[in-house]
């Protein structure tokens, strides 16, 4: 190459076509320093260790982890001289946080950025079906958590269509596969009435797909109800927190997503049971208040013939009296006959009947 | 909707509705022994359909890995 000489742009155009074919693509480790946005477009940043530091440069819109200074993080990258200022750097494409403290910490700036914004509102939050009839899943078919769901969901209920879409829950293509299956189940003319995303445990590094920013907001803007269910008890990622109902795993998920047979069974027949309960109550109600009425009407009747039997006797009293006897008894007596002179009368007395012949009369 | 085609929920809250009759002054004793073997009747129908029922589960065709 001694014997060759180049204009300046001719050696950068060399050295990067030689670093393209050489490096097309690299994975570098390093400490983040000197952390930047420009314009809103543009990140910049160094990446360090103890010995050497190289400047990376990269689109927002690829950052789909916060990052800060200090963290550690691994870049997926190009290198490339830049001809306008000749400065050597790492085209980057795509960030991963490595090591627990890094994760942690790119998992609390993402889930406070999340959380400004209202992603985690309750009130954002949407109620699931009761017992949806059409479900879409995605998960890794060949998971245990996605056996877990399955074998759960067929236990406690029956009769739904579930539409799964197999995607990988882990590594890098996870978080876009995961996007594009939620797109294609919110894309459908019909929507399911649940769209339920599960994973088993796994390592931090292993869940980091359900902290990805993208993935997050594609849970958050999802048309369907969703219902999240990644990792175990204690694991919580910001697509279980963003989503409108969390799982604790996949088997939570599935009893959350369907009543179980046998309770709806022994409520039904709880339910017939106690209203023929109830249907004993009112008969014997009924029965004690027709006792009560006809008890009523029986004393009603009592009252009504005492009181008839109490007038009779005053009556009787009242017809003793005036019985014509009584007054004969007392001595009166009864005539009969025409009050003339020289006419006969009877008389009637108590104990005897006398004729007798009317010798006068005169006026009292 | 005949019997046979109702779905299972829709026998729950057939159900549902029949308890509530029991409770409500709609209640009357001539009705009440009907209303009772019906939800009997119904308690058994639904035993019967979630016993039975299964669910259709398919992986969709379709792969997710690019855009396309």
């Amino acid at each position: 190459m001694e014997n060759v000489q180049l204009s300046v742009s001719d050696f950068v155009a060399l050295v990067n076509q030689t670093l393209e074919y050489a490096y097309p693509s690299v994975a570098v480790i390093g400490e983040v320093a000197e952390f930047r946005v420009s314009q809103g477009k543009w990140v910049s940043f160094k990446l360090k260790d103890a010995e050497a530091v190289i400047d990376c440069f990269m689109g927002i819109y690829q950052l789909r982890v916060p990052i800060e200074n200090g963290m550690k993080i691994m870049v997926v990258a190009a290198p490339k001289l830049s001809p306008k200022w000749g400065k050597f750097s790492l085209n980057v494409r795509a960030v991963k946080p490595v090591g627990e403290g890094s994760i942690k910490k790119g998992f609390e700036l993402l889930k406070a950025k999340l959380e400004a914004e209202g992603l985690f509102a309750p009130e954002r939050k949407r109620p699931l079906p009761r017992v949806p009839s059409r479900v879409a899943v995605i998960s890794s078919t060949e998971s245990a958590g996605y056996a877990d769901f399955c074998k759960i969901i067929n236990e406690r209920w029956g009769g739904m269509t579930v539409e799964v879409a197999h995607t990988q829950v882990q590594g890098d293509p996870a978080a876009d596969q995961i996007i594009r299956a939620i797109k294609y189940f919110n894309n459908q003319e019909t929507l399911p009435e649940v769209l339920v995303i599960v994973r088993g445990g796994g390592s931090a590094e292993d869940l980091m797909t359900f902290n990805d920013e993208l993935l997050a907001r594609e849970i958050a803007g999802s048309r369907i109800p969703t219902l999240v269910g990644v990792g175990h008890e204690v694991d919580h990622t910001l697509a279980d927190m963003i989503a409108d109902r969390r799982a604790a795993t996949p088997t939570n998920a599935a009893e959350i997503l369907v009543p179980d047979r046998r309770e709806i069974i022994r409520a039904a027949h709880q339910q017939a049971t106690s209203l023929g309960h109830q249907l004993i109550q009112a008969i014997d109600q009924y029965s004690e208040r027709t006792k009560d009425q006809l008890d009523s009407a029986f004393r009603r009747i009592g009252e009504k013939l005492d009181a008839t039997f109490e007038h009779l006797g005053v009556l009787r009293v009242a017809i003793a009296q005036l019985n014509p006897d009584n007054v004969l008894k007392r001595g009166y007596a009864l005539m009969r006959g025409e009050l003339r002179t020289g006419s006969d009368i009877e008389i009637e007395t108590y104990q005897s009947y006398i004729t007798a012949e009317v010798k006068n009369v005169r006026s009292k | 909707m005949s019997e046979a085609n109702k779905t299972v929920q829709e026998k729950l809250t057939e159900l549902s509705e029949l308890v509530a009759w029991f409770q409500s002054p709609a209640f009357k004793l001539e009705d009440a022994v009907t209303k009772f073997k019906q939800s009997e009747a119904l308690a058994e129908e639904i035993e019967k359909d979630l016993t039975k029922l299964k669910n259709d589960i398919k992986v969709v065709k379709k792969k997710f890995d690019s855009e396309e």
